[in-house]
């Protein structure tokens, strides 16, 4: 427990005390200020792989365990059952290397922020602290802390650091930010106020009368006292027993009725449009175009490789888990705001003239993918609640979100080192410069193929995952979804035509197109590097730790489905009759039992080799 | 020597390349610049030994039969030896027909009762005596995971049967001749290059480094991409490497980064490409969700030595082993369609009785059963096999250059020539068509019309274009997608063989004739017929090779002796066409076959064009002429090498039973040897061996044979009477037909519809919804926000100042007056003060005696 404690705080909080360190130092120390930044940051990355990836760390992550790993409860303000716990599983551990990995990149990059470098500093390893802290606390409340800490960091480095318009920017995205925080808020209250462990404890393992536990309490990582206290006193005195805990909440969401389909419904609803602010899905998303075109390079990266991520972690791990009433009655909402973004925000990257807008909505669009595929709920009577393709959109969504992680921040990053020369982003306005830096050209063509989804290169597996699995969900989704290669392409290409082809280069400041140096073709080498190990081996690399738990998170909404809502769907008094359900009623037609089986097997019984000797599958076993 | 050792031979042939990519990559600007070319040319050439290799493996395990029908004779098997009428037999015996119809009710009825499948009752009795095929088994499996959901699995795999192998062979001869063409072509990079036809903005002509080592690691990425799509085992790992050889190409089209026009014909192709693979992904999404694998073989995932339910592949789902590999709906596929049909029916039905609800349901479930019967287009599901045959070949219809996506592959000539050769006539175009032959199992008789119908289309139109064209690569690239609708043409009157050797033997002629062309435009640098001619004596061996390569596609032969390859591939095609025409004696069957014929007389007129404009008659630029040269060695000794091969590669091995037709015969996809109807299109499709038949030499073959020679001749005349003998003046001509010669001329004005159709709305519409955010979201924000600032101003206006400060103001003034008003009493007089207190004395007794509660003592 208390190694736990330990690890993962110092990794939450070793940005901090380097922030603390920086404090200390005379702001005019500028090379030393940043030095201890990068090594903070640094110190970080490595704690995060050495810890969870190495085979002989106390830390070290287990891939066949669903639950969480190493988390641990320590009581924050007992009265209202706030904890400071934390702990990680398959869905937080990507995005928490992502977050490590990005922050050291996006220092790296940082060398080009001579202003207010110390301010600038500590601001900057806040932030990572506060990103790091959403990904891996289990308590909802701390949540939210997190959730706001990071706002105020990201508001400065803008509205100080940034560009023109910057202070327009700034406020931009803090009032968008904050009205999705106070939804989030309200969502909160409602969840908190309507939760009760008492009724979760019963139908748990902690019941000892309770023969068939859907609930095992120990996974919920609940403190010890209160785990206690329940023992001792099963009805609390005839009252509720509210929580905060991430997990109890999302058990009470499956398995009790704490929270009633209409109350899950709208508590979704506020999560979903605070969550898809951060995304950002189509209509909220404009603060993120000027965000962007303001922000300096780091904060870019930062901003679209891991902020963004927040959203869709936000809608994995609570909105779907803790509302699947919400989820299930909205899932065709969520897919089509995902598509439409996807379309969108394709449309809108090709008209774009300014380089960092056109990657600020080529990130909507791909971010449109996270969504998409985390609301493909295709396991549903009509699919004999066959979770395999919902599964596969929610894999390809975390994936996705990996791979833009890498391929935005090197987007991102790569304007920036081009702007730093020229300070000007003007698409018209370029060209040629494959002649004046071949390595950055080679290196930004690379990374801009990851992000068009070429195969091979990261994109391309998120994308083909989400985009594969939305069929079964629905038809004319899918197809749209799949049209938007078409633009991507189109609008991938034709920036890089016009920035990076062509005989010479015709805008402002030639002269100072000199070849990358060592530290930008670092920092762009390891994310193409990565974009080539991720698209190649997505399994081996990202795929694998996040199995075990997306499969069971995705079984147990499926279970949901076919123990809870189908059956209350049809059920005459129940809310709007969903036709899929209907089916269900009265006698089982002899035509869904045959609907059992997943698609792939035949009906045609086993004995069918011996018929066939001449099948073609013989000579691959010799 | 074990068939499971080729997976691991052609897995690393397919890597060397790549590993030849990385090194010149990273390398490359340090390295002597020759040494990417020896690199690259090393690698494809043991990727290349290693094919040879694994087709002498494949050659020891399955012998090619003498099918008897060698190319040389067009006659047939007798029926017993010949398996595939067999299956042709089988498919019209009634008997079996109904005890299809039993077995799949049974097993039916089987897998309704509970979960564990009833395993005797099924499939017995169904005559499985007589054997598949002389197909031999393909082998199978994967090599890695690229994801596991539930129990759905994408994974890099392998199919590897004859057509693999032959395809590798293929691949790799033509890039190794190629590579070392190239290394000669490309000679001007090894040092520093003036580009022509790049002018700066100062006026100066655009001078830069030489990129002969990036040329061959391109190329180099390009083969390993090729290779890889050939050896793929599943659809998704299809797409993975169809994107590759598409971006490969895009680098190779646009090479000469500066010139405009390369990167923006690169970006077109590019484009255009994903456009049919957007079509492709349709597809995939059908397969993906209909049968729950992309593995075109079945693949033995848990290692137990069986195949399980869930282990089998695209094609054994398709074509079940249990219905003698007759194409069905697939399970998956009707179930998902019958749910959706329920569902609807239950959304407009929403007040429907249980009893009507029941009967639907059972009557669906009738429908359901009865899928597989003989007229299975109206069983549920049978939509999606067909969206999944069409998407799938939508994506062929790009990469293949298939009206209405061919549109790239002309402009895609502005690439170096061994890349025209390469990518864009021999591989990468014929791709599209190899995926077709390679998913054939999987088309309905609908998808095979569609097919048809675009081959036939394509064939003709860019046949057409060909005649007018005068740039030397355009007049290839046209015939290049002439001849692919040629193939797929074949494929879609149900001629697999014929498509396939026309795929092969294309493969090296074209590649000839483009490497002939590279060797004409490297001496005379241009590459304008009109400024070329009589160009036969200065580069004779070009001459001679380019001239087999003409005779070869335009199918020249002694009749019913011997003739060059691309005779008996175009043969078989128009006889399959032939074939159909006489099973369907209707408008499409006469259309097909006709239009094939009138292409090949286009193709020979176009071909010899081209050759007697650049290499008869005097020379029309005497300046071009004078520096005009033979090639160098490394250049012309491929085009010797290729012409060898574009004779001969379609005749028998002496002394051996060894053929290309034989060798692809094995790799013919079972079941699909059998004719086929449909009653949604009315048509037949005609097995496509009917025409070897002995009793049908007389009608098809021989009337065929001679038509074919006729029409090759017959252009070849008019090409002869038009460019030698002057008989006919080519400008008389254009005059005489110059609406059509414009028509022609601006290739059926497709680049302009598309620009005004596509292009222009895309680009309008994204500025529309740019637009759209600024002038109206973030309009609403901002004015939102203004709104919230002004209302803040009146709030605290109204509220802080006039009510709250004004309440405070007011009080503090009242008090102020109070006390003012008050001040009057502070007389100072004690006998007032006195009779004040005696006042407030009796007022405070008084009320106390009034109001007094007990209760406010507590």
């Amino acid at each position: 427990m208390n190694t736990h404690v330990f690890w993962l705080s110092l990794l939450v909080f070793l940005p901090s005390l380097g922030a603390i360190v920086i404090a200390f130092v005379p702001k005019d120390r500028v090379e030393l200020l940043r030095g201890i930044s990068l090594v903070a940051t640094a110190l970080t990355f490595v704690l995060s792989v050495g810890a969870f990836l190495l085979p002989s760390s106390a830390m070290h992550f287990d891939t066949s365990a669903a639950t969480m790993q190493h988390s641990f409860v320590l009581s924050w303000i007992p009265s209202f059952d706030i904890s400071y716990s934390m702990g990680i599983d398959g869905i937080s551990l990507p995005l928490v290397l992502l977050t490590t990995l990005v922050s050291l990149l996006a220092m790296g990059a940082s060398w080009s922020v001579t202003k207010y470098v110390k301010a600038y500093c500590i601001l900057f390893l806040i932030l990572e602290t506060a990103m790091l802290g959403v990904f891996v606390t289990l308590d909802f409340f701390l949540f939210f802390v997190f959730w706001e800490v990071m706002l105020l960091p990201m508001y400065f480095l803008i509205g100080v650091w940034g560009g023109p318009r910057r202070e327009y920017a700034a406020i931009k995205f803090f009032l968008y930010t904050l009205v999705g925080g106070v939804f989030m808020l309200i969502a909160i209250l409602m969840l908190y106020f309507k939760s009760d462990l008492v009724a979760l404890a019963k139908v748990s393992d902690l019941n000892p009368n309770n023969p068939t536990p859907s609930v095992v309490w120990a996974d919920l990582h609940l403190s010890d006292a209160t785990t206690q206290a329940l023992r001792d006193d099963p009805t609390n005195g005839g009252h509720p027993r509210h929580t905060f805990n991430l997990l109890a909440l999302a058990a009470m969401g499956q398995h009790t009725d704490a929270f009633s389909p209409r109350w899950q419904y709208w508590a979704f609803l506020l999560l979903f449009v605070g969550f898809i602010i951060k995304v950002p899905s189509v209509p909220l998303h404009t603060w993120l175009p000027d965000a962007h075109v303001e922000a300096p390079t780091p904060i870019s990266m930062i901003l679209a490789g891991v902020l963004l991520k927040m959203g869709g972690y936000g809608i994995i791990r609570i909105c779907y888990p803790i509302c699947p009433h919400g989820g299930f009655d909205l899932a065709y909402v969520v897919c089509a705001v995902g598509v439409i973004s996807m379309v969108y925000g394709a449309f809108a990257a090709l008209a774009q003239t300014d380089f960092k807008r056109m990657v600020a909505y080529s990130s909507v669009s791909h971010m449109g993918y996270v969504v998409l595929g985390l609301g493909v709920w295709s396991a549903t009577a009509g699919t004999a609640y066959n979770p395999d393709y919902w599964n596969m959109g929610v894999k390809g969504a975390m994936f996705q979100m990996i791979a833009h992680g890498i391929s935005s921040a090197g987007m991102f990053f790569l304007v920036g080192v081009v702007y730093d020369r020229v300070h000007h982003r003007n698409l018209n306005e370029f060209g040629g410069l494959f002649g004046r830096m071949p390595v950055y050209t080679a290196l930004s063509i690379g990374i801009f193929f990851a992000a068009l989804g070429l195969p091979g290169l990261c994109g391309f597996i998120g994308e083909a995952f989400v985009v594969l699995s939305v069929w079964n969900f629905d038809y004319i989704l899918a197809i749209i979804a799949a049209s938007v290669v078409i633009l991507t392409a189109g609008y991938i290409l034709w920036a890089i035509q016009r920035v990076y082809l062509g005989p010479e280069y015709h805008g402002p400041h030639g002269e100072a197109l000199t070849p990358s140096n060592l530290r930008e073709n670092s920092i762009a080498g390891v994310l193409f590097v990565l974009a080539i190990l991720l698209g190649v081996f997505p399994q081996t690399f990202v795929l694998r730790y996040m199995d075990s738990t997306i499969d069971r998170q995705v079984e147990n909404l499926a279970q949901w489905t076919k123990t809870v809502k189908e059956p209350q769907l049809a059920t005459p008094q129940a809310e709007p009759v969903d036709a899929t359900a209907d089916r269900h009623r009265g006698d089982e037609p002899r035509w869904f039992v045959a609907a059992e089986h997943p698609p792939n097997e035949s009906w045609h019984d086993e004995s069918w080799q011996a018929d066939a000797p001449g099948q073609p599958s013989g000579s691959s076993r010799n | 020597m074990d068939v499971s050792l080729l997976p691991t031979l052609l897995g690393v042939a397919v890597l060397l390349p790549l590993a030849s990519f990385f090194v010149i990559l990273t390398t490359g600007r340090r390295l002597e610049p020759a040494w990417g070319g020896y690199l690259a040319t090393g690698a494809i050439v043991s990727a290349g030994v290693l094919a040879l290799g694994s087709l002498g493996i494949w050659l020891t395990h399955h012998p090619v039969i003498d099918t008897g029908h060698h190319a040389s004779e067009h006659a047939a098997t007798s029926l017993p030896e010949n398996p595939s009428v067999a299956d042709d037999f089988r498919w019209r015996n009634a008997d079996s027909e109904t005890t299809r119809a039993t077995t799949r009710l049974a097993s039916f009825a089987a897998d309704e009762e509970a979960e564990h499948p009833a395993t005797e009752k099924a499939a017995d009795g169904a005559p499985h005596g007589v054997d598949e095929h002389v197909s031999a088994a393909p082998v199978t499996g994967d090599y890695y995971l690229l994801g596991q959901f539930g129990q759905l699995r994408i994974t890099i795999g392998y199919y590897i049967d004859a057509l693999t192998v032959v395809m590798f062979c293929m691949v790799c001869l033509i890039a190794s001749c190629i590579h070392f063409y190239a290394m000669g072509y490309m000679h001007d990079e090894e040092h520093e290059v003036t580009d022509h036809e790049v002018t700066l903005q100062n006026g100066s002509q655009l001078k830069r480094r030489g990129r002969y080592a990036q040329f061959f690691q391109y190329m180099s990425l390009f083969c390993f991409s090729m290779l890889g799509l050939v050896l793929a085992g599943n659809v998704a790992m299809v797409f993975v490497f169809w994107e590759l050889v598409g971006i490969c190409s895009y680098f190779l089209i646009g090479f000469y980064i500066e010139r405009k026009s390369a990167s923006n014909a690169a970006n077109k192709a590019f484009i255009v490409n994903r456009i049919g693979d957007f079509g492709m992904l349709i597809g995939m999404m059908a397969i993906w969700t209909g049968l729950g694998t992309f593995s075109f073989g079945d693949i033995d995932n848990n290692d137990n030595g069986t195949i399980e339910r869930g282990e089998r592949g695209i094609f054994a789902q398709v074509r079940p082993p249990e219905q003698h590999h007759q194409l069905i709906t697939p399970a998956g596929m009707a179930l998902a369609a019958s749910q959706d049909t329920v569902a609807h029916w239950m959304r407009q039905h929403p007040q429907a009785t249980e009893e009507q609800r029941a009967a639907f349901l059972e009557e669906e479930a009738t429908r359901l059963q009865l899928s597989d019967e003989a007229d299975s287009t109206t069983g549920p599901g049978y939509w999606l096999l067909i969206v999944a045959g069409v998407g799938i070949f939508c994506g062929c219809v790009g990469k293949s250059a298939q009206f209405p996506l061919h549109v790239w592959l002309p402009d895609a000539m502005e690439g170096p020539t061994p890349v025209s050769a390469l990518v864009h006539s021999a591989t990468m175009v014929a791709a599209g068509v190899y995926l077709v032959g390679r998913f054939y199992p999987v088309f309905a008789p609908e998808v095979l019309l569609v097919i048809a119908v675009i081959g036939v289309i394509t064939l003709f139109m860019a046949a057409t274009i060909a005649i007018t064209a005068t740039d030397i690569k355009r007049v290839l690239a046209y015939s290049t997608v002439s001849q692919l609708g040629y193939m797929m043409l074949a494929l879609g009157v149900g001629g697999w063989l014929a498509g396939m050797m026309h795929l092969v033997t294309h493969a090296f002629f074209k590649s000839l004739l483009f490497l002939c062309s590279g060797s004409v435009i490297h001496a005379v640098h241009t590459n304008e017929m009109t400024q070329m001619g009589g160009l036969r004596r200065k580069m004779p061996v070009t001459a001679v090779t380019m001239l087999i390569g003409c005779l070869a596609i335009a199918g020249l032969a002694i009749p019913f002796v011997v003739g060059l390859s691309g005779y008996y591939s175009k043969d078989m095609i128009l006889e399959q066409a032939f074939s159909f025409w006489r099973s369907n004696e209707t408008f499409w069957g006469g259309f097909f076959f006709v239009a094939a014929a009138g292409g090949a007389a286009i193709t020979a007129f176009y071909m010899f064009r081209l050759w007697f404009m650049t290499f008869a008659g005097q020379p029309r630029d005497s300046h071009r002429y004078q520096h005009a040269h033979e090639s160098p060695r490394v250049m012309f000794i491929p085009l010797i090498v290729l012409s060898v091969f574009a004779i001969g590669v379609a005749w028998p091995l002496p002394f051996s039973s060894l053929s290309l037709q034989g060798l692809l015969e094995q790799a013919r996809p079972v079941g699909t040897a059998a004719t086929v109807q449909s009653s949604l299109v009315e048509l037949t499709w005609p097995n496509e061996h009917i025409a070897h038949l002995p009793e049908n030499y007389d009608v098809i073959v021989k009337p065929v044979t001679l038509l074919a020679f006729c029409t090759a001749v017959g252009g070849l005349s008019l090409a002869m009477a038009m460019y030698v003998f002057g008989v006919l003046k080519p400008s008389e001509v254009r005059d005489q037909f110059s609406s059509i010669y414009r028509f022609l001329r601006n290739k059926w004005w497709f680049d302009e519809l598309y620009q005004v159709l596509f292009v222009r709305p895309v680009h309008f519409l994204a500025g529309l919804i740019a637009l759209f955010d600024r002038r109206w979201i973030d309009w609403l924000l901002d004015t939102l926000a203004t709104l919230v600032t002004r209302f803040a101003r009146l709030w605290e206006w109204l509220l802080d100042k006039r009510t709250i400060d004004a309440l405070g103001d007011s009080l503090a003034d009242r008090t102020y007056r109070l006390g003012l008003s008050l001040r009057g009493l502070q007389t100072g007089s004690l006998r007032q003060y006195v009779l004040f207190l005696a006042v407030g004395l009796i007022a405070v007794f008084l009320i106390i005696s009034f109001f007094w509660s007990p209760t406010w003592a507590r």
